[in-house]
């Protein structure tokens, strides 16, 4: 018989993920968590860190679609911001009680990512950041106009509860508490994420990122995966916009601003958005170089916008990309 | 007794703009067989193939897949009913290892014949490898590989053997003739490598500038005077 180009044994799989490493490291993370949270003595600092870790998250979101979609997202901040202002606005009118508007803030921004991403997605490159890009500033400039409804720029206070799921609600809002469920809540989206990306799922949207075309040629539909993606990432983003509001008790049209999806963004290519944990490390860089740098000038974004310049021409992979490659390079005899 | 038809086009007609790339073509491969699609650049082979498997819009016609109607399928679903077609240039997913493209492309086949498929293309030592770091040949193996995936029951192939040593060209000429025998599979095959498709079709279709100039067995072929002007020369 003739074979097309000779046989040979069947293969060996890859090993499976590692997923009870992985569960194994996500403890101690958090154990990490708990550590810093309980010997870290300045206020200060732990403000910072929270802020930082809460920003994570929603880079995390973002470096998520990049990650598996392959495009960049300029409207973020829309899901963030739907997110703050879905229970803002239901503490503000009383419409539901406190841990049903917090429900609704996760469930709201993904719908509406899960609809916009089944007409979106098919966009390519640059037109689909400036659809997203547009939609986020339909989002603030409606947050702005509409005062009667959402108190316009100057934004309001959230009156919440006294507690929350039976938790009292001052500890949502003291940094050393709110740090250790931000970070205990970044640690395990984290892992979640790493288990779809290493899933069956996760890797046919990996495939069509490479080659829509293909995919389609091999018996996909394209659409739907590329629109979870997107419901996946900005239910991420919906996380980070409700431990804002609890931990700040606040809104404001800036939660949507185009800005907000632009810091994201520079802290995702900063850490280096094809790993999972890159955009984390790229928001606690960014909130620590920002914080160095406006002690030392009020031009701190200047600053930011040169460690930016320099991560992409030096290390087009992040920081993060370059210490695994770095990291292998070590590893390997 | 009336012979079956494995994919059918009738009057095929594809414009690009003031151009037409294919002119009212009609084209029936029956099933088990291996059609060549031979012409110069520009005759509308490969738009040819675009249309029959989905890639093409703006067309006109008919294309019938075992007698069903099969114009308004989307070409995933065209692929589920068991249509495959490989690509002029290499289409494959760089960033993902041999193994895991194969196993994507077998979780949306009835048949998940990755270990068979890596086995009679030679893939089974490349199979942890990123598709980009492997050469270019086997790149091209892979691109046939993904088509295989699933025992398709008729096969477009685009210049399979394109940027392959002769050796290798004639190697998986040989090969896919031994697995259409196999597996009843039918082939339309385009191909610029006339040693490859005098070998193994059983009959072939000459385009040229976007109608069909001739049609026969190889030996027919080599008859035809205008084919030879036109296309073949005096090497086959």
């Amino acid at each position: 018989m003739t074979d097309i180009a000779g046989r040979q044994p069947a293969v060996t799989r890859s090993a499976p993920p590692r997923h009870a490493l992985a569960f194994g490291g996500a403890i101690a993370a958090i154990g990490a968590g708990a550590i810093v949270a309980a010997t870290v003595p300045s206020n200060l600092m732990m403000t910072l860190l929270t802020q930082a870790v809460i920003s994570a998250i929603l880079a995390t979101g973002v470096g998520f679609l990049i990650r598996q979609n392959g495009v960049v997202s300029f409207g973020h901040a829309a899901f963030y911001g739907i997110a703050c202002y879905a229970i803002a606005l239901a503490m503000r009118h009383g419409a539901v009680q406190a841990e049903l508007a917090i429900v609704l803030a996760l469930v709201l921004p993904p719908a509406l990512a899960f609809l916009l991403g089944l007409v979106i997605v098919r966009i390519p490159g640059v037109a689909f950041s400036m659809l997203t890009l547009a939609v986020g500033q339909a989002c603030y400039e409606f947050a702005m106009k509409a005062r009667q409804v959402t108190g316009g720029e100057d934004g309001f206070s959230v009156s919440l509860p006294p507690s929350l799921f039976g938790i009292p609600t001052a500890l949502f809002q003291d940094p050393r508490s709110m740090f250790l469920v931000s970070w205990s809540a970044l640690v395990l989206i984290m892992l979640a994420l790493a288990v779809t990306a290493a899933s069956p799922f996760g890797r046919l949207t990996v495939a069509i990122r490479e080659n829509e075309e293909r995919a389609r040629f091999i018996g996909y539909r394209t659409t739907l995966p590329r629109a979870l993606v997107l419901t996946l990432s900005a239910f991420v983003t919906a996380i980070a916009g409700v431990l804002f509001t609890l931990y700040n008790a606040f809104v404001s049209p800036d939660v949507l601003h185009w800005s907000q999806s632009g810091s994201a963004l520079i802290m995702a290519i900063i850490g280096g958005p094809r790993l999972i944990w890159g955009p984390a490390l790229g928001a606690i860089i960014f909130f620590f170089a920002k914080d160095l740098a406006g002690d030392a000038t009020e031009h701190w974004q200047g600053i930011i916008g040169v460690i930016l310049i320099v991560v992409m021409f030096m290390l087009p992979v992040g920081i993060g990309g370059a210490l695994t490659r770095l990291w292998q390079r070590r590893r390997t005899p | 007794m009336t012979e079956i038809l494995a994919i059918e086009g009738t009057d095929l007609t594809r414009p690009f703009g003031g151009f037409i790339a294919l002119k009212g073509v009609d084209i029936a491969v029956p099933r088990g067989e291996i059609r060549g699609l031979i012409g110069p650049n520009g005759a509308g082979k490969s738009t040819l193939i675009d249309v029959l498997s989905g890639r093409a819009s703006h067309w006109s016609g008919t294309v019938r897949m075992f007698g069903a109607d099969i114009g308004a399928m989307t070409a995933q679903r065209r692929r589920r009913a068991g249509l495959a077609r490989s690509f002029q240039r290499t289409n494959i997913f760089p960033d993902l290892t041999v193994i895991d493209q194969l196993e994507i492309a077998a979780r949306a086949a009835e048949t998940p014949n990755v270990d068979e498929i890596m086995a009679e293309l030679n893939l089974t030592a490349l199979a942890l490898r990123r598709a980009a770091d492997i050469s270019y040949g086997d790149q091209r193996r892979l691109d046939l590989a993904l088509a295989l995936i699933g025992r398709p029951k008729i096969l477009l192939l685009d210049e399979p053997a394109a940027g392959l040593s002769i050796r290798e060209s004639l190697d998986l000429a040989h090969g896919l003739k031994d697995l259409v025998a196999r597996w009843g599979v039918t082939v339309l095959l385009v191909e610029h490598d006339m040693e490859v498709v005098f070998s193994i079709c059983d009959r072939i279709t000459v385009l040229h500038l976007g109608a069909i100039l001739a049609e026969g067995t190889p030996d027919e072929i080599r008859r035809i005077p205008e084919v030879v002007t036109a296309y073949l020369g005096t090497s086959v």
